[in-house]
């Protein structure tokens, strides 16, 4: 029996061209149904379609029909859905109300009228559910991006939802947690609508497969019939061979760490004794789980933190992309923001912009792209400066496999230019585009 | 401790060093809530209240004996200025300004330590009437650190490129960036809220553990301490 039914739905946000055309699909009790697609291709309308958050909460023009569980959601409003369909959505932080765990999660529960003496239960049942009962008594702010996406889903689960809708909810989580989110969304026994730009973990546990592309369903299928079309059609988004064999390099040092160590005030060591030797020519990719010092050493090799210990020897400019592309949007065109590392020279900007994709963005205001594209749009803005040192921090957060690719090509094909450090949970990624790769440890020091 | 009483304890704490006439009482005050003040997390937010107390305290003890004119010990006398008339310390202006230093310093420790160990969610919480003005006051709470994270994640950003911010200047330019996310980051927020049914009726609250005896006996210190302020202290 249909859970939901998604009839012949088009929908666009208000001056914009259609997010979803013609989109007819049926969701059953119990399935596991993975989302994928370019980014912009309407994988995060369809899921706030299913919410009812479209048209409710974004206006814009709705035409078809959606029901959940008998429910048409053009009458009811996405506040009454809550309890038959939870949402997590990509940016934790963005979802926090409240600054203690149990809080957060009983905040649903409130809500929705759930028994005074049942909410504090319910909230530790969720979280236990998670294997993150642990997190009681925390303060939010004090929890790791793993821990927060788990308050978060835990938050949802706690309204024991027909219909959970996770919207990227891996974008900020290592390869393991990923994984155990995903398995746990999988041992639920709702029905999940999960759409990921990492399609590898999705693959693996879903029982159907919807593949957009510019607003229309082009592939709706179960998993293994869906992973022949893919093969055939996409195969970006299957694991594959990484595509360019690694080279060694001579060249000069571009930046050396040697006996460094970092701690943020009042906190613990993130790094001890460290060190680092990055030469031209070559891509060296840092990675490891959550919490084990990657983005802090990049950042003391990029010259943005001034490590306590040690020497940092850097010669030439060197540029560190945030792996906040929201840190991105500060002038009110593409090429301006692009432009802005130049001194304002926007024709710099347009060769920065075909490299990643974004021609014909220019006039576009930066807050009007997607996530995807503002990702890329922060890449542009670094590359534009032709550096020496080039630091990416997770550069493949919310970027579809095969834009991906292609940045792994460009990396790859501007490699000799400069030294390149990638900062990355993406192994495949990593793999595909670095010389060699460094991990790190986590919760003990870092000793590279 | 309930952050409730844990308030209400400060509040008496402060407004004892208001009335209390012995020296000696309001330095016991100032210590007790200094002390409490440092076992706050170590950061930059502890040294700006601790600064900004003390500033203002030594503040009021250096001006207090050129605008106050009491006293008959002179310890300096100092030139006749017009309207002013002439400049003098006394040891009794001295030991005013002392006391009023103590004073202001305690007040200024009691809200200290109120934002420095309360958790303001749930003093909010603990607010039975007026469920949506409590969460709105949460979030407002929230802006001033969520702003001040996303500045320095912009100037950093800035940085990564860069880009130097500098002087007043640079840093008006981020005003416009800035409000922008923060309108992004409600809008995000207000649809996370109306998706787990805010604005939903018939809302409940989770009940709450009932209080714990050293909540009772904070309230007791509190009515003590300013009975013994107003009558004895």
């Amino acid at each position: 029996m249909a859970l939901a039914t998604v009839d012949r739905l088009s929908f666009s946000y208000p001056g914009r061209a259609p997010a979803l055309r013609d989109v007819s699909l049926e969701l059953r009790q119990g399935e596991m149904v993975a989302v994928l697609g370019p980014s912009g291709s309407g994988k995060s309308t369809l899921v706030r379609a299913l919410a009812g958050l479209v048209p409710h909460f974004h206006g814009g023009r709705f035409e078809g029909r959606v029901e959940v569980d008998g429910m048409d959601t053009r009458r009811v409003r996405p506040s009454d859905l809550a309890g038959v369909v939870a949402t997590v959505f990509q940016d934790p932080e963005d979802q926090v109300v409240f600054g203690r765990v149990e809080d957060e999660v009983a905040f649903g529960l409130e809500n929705v009228g759930t028994a005074p003496h049942e909410i504090a239960e319910r909230a530790r049942q969720a979280l236990a559910v998670l294997g993150s009962e642990h997190l009681l008594g925390r303060r939010v702010a004090e929890l790791s991006a793993g821990e927060l996406q788990r308050v978060c889903l835990a938050s949802s689960l706690a309204l024991e939802p027909q219909l959970l809708l996770l919207d990227e909810p891996t974008s900020q989580l290592d390869p393991e947690t990923a994984d155990a989110l995903l398995r746990l969304a999988c041992g639920l026994g709702v029905t999940v609508v999960l759409s990921e730009q990492r399609p590898a973990g999705p693959l693996e546990v879903c029982d159907r497969v919807l593949f957009l592309e510019e607003g229309r369903v082009i592939l709706d299928a179960r998993r293994d019939e869906a992973i022949r079309w893919l093969a055939r059609h996409r195969p970006a988004y299957l694991p594959h061979e990484p595509a360019v064999t690694s080279t060694s390099t001579t060249g000069p040092i571009v930046c050396r760490l040697d006996g460094v160590s970092f701690g943020y005030r009042g906190g613990p060591p993130v790094l001890v004794d460290a060190g680092l030797e990055l030469r031209r020519g070559e891509v060296v990719a840092l990675a490891g789980p959550n919490g084990s010092g990657k983005t802090t050493l990049a950042k003391v090799a990029g010259g943005l933190l001034q490590s306590g210990r040690g020497t940092v020897d850097r010669r030439g400019r060197a540029v560190y992309l945030s792996q906040d592309p929201g840190r991105y949007l500060v002038r009110e065109r593409v090429d301006e923001e692009v432009a802005l590392a130049v001194g304002g020279d926007v024709s710099r900007a347009a060769p920065a912009l075909a490299a990643v994709g974004l021609s014909g963005f220019e006039s576009r205001h930066p807050r009007d792209l997607s996530s995807g594209e503002r990702e890329r749009l922060a890449l542009a803005s670094v590359l534009v400066t032709e550096p020496d040192l080039l630091i990416l921090d997770e550069p493949t957060r919310g970027v579809d496999p095969e834009r991906k690719d292609e940045l792994a090509r460009l990396l790859r094909a501007q490699a000799a230019q400069r030294a390149t450090l990638v900062v990355t949970h993406d192994l495949v990624f990593a793999a595909e585009v670095a010389d060699r790769t460094i991990s790190l440890g986590a919760t003990e020091p870092v000793y590279v | 401790m309930r952050p409730g009483p844990a308030a209400v304890l400060f509040a008496a704490l402060g407004a004892t060093a208001l009335l209390a006439e012995r020296w000696i009482t309001v330095a016991a005050i100032a210590a007790v809530l200094l002390a409490a003040c440092l076992a706050a997390p170590a950061g930059r937010r502890r040294f700006l209240y601790l600064a900004g107390a003390s500033i203002t305290a030594l503040s009021v003890f250096l001006l207090t004996p050129f605008v106050e004119t009491i006293g008959s010990h002179p310890l300096w006398t100092g030139p006749t200025i017009p309207v002013v008339g002439t400049l003098d310390v006394t040891k009794e202006e001295l030991a005013g300004g002392a006391v009023a230093a103590l004073r202001l310093l305690s007040v200024s420790l009691a809200f200290a330590a109120y934002a420095l160990l309360l958790d303001h969610d749930r003093l909010l919480r603990s607010v039975r009437a007026g469920r949506r003005s409590a969460l709105a006051v949460v979030l407002a709470t929230r802006l001033v650190p969520t702003l001040e994270r996303d500045a320095a994640g912009l100037i950093e950003a800035l940085r990564g490129r860069g880009v130097a911010v500098a002087g007043a200047r640079g840093h008006a330019r981020l005003l416009s960036p800035l409000l922008a996310g923060s309108l992004e980051r409600a809008y995000n927020l207000a649809e996370s809220m109306e998706s787990r049914g805010y604005g939903r009726p018939g809302a409940t609250r989770a009940l709450r553990p009932p209080w714990a005896a050293r909540d009772w006996l904070a309230l007791v210190a509190a009515a003590a301490l300013v009975t013994g302020g107003v009558l004895w202290l």
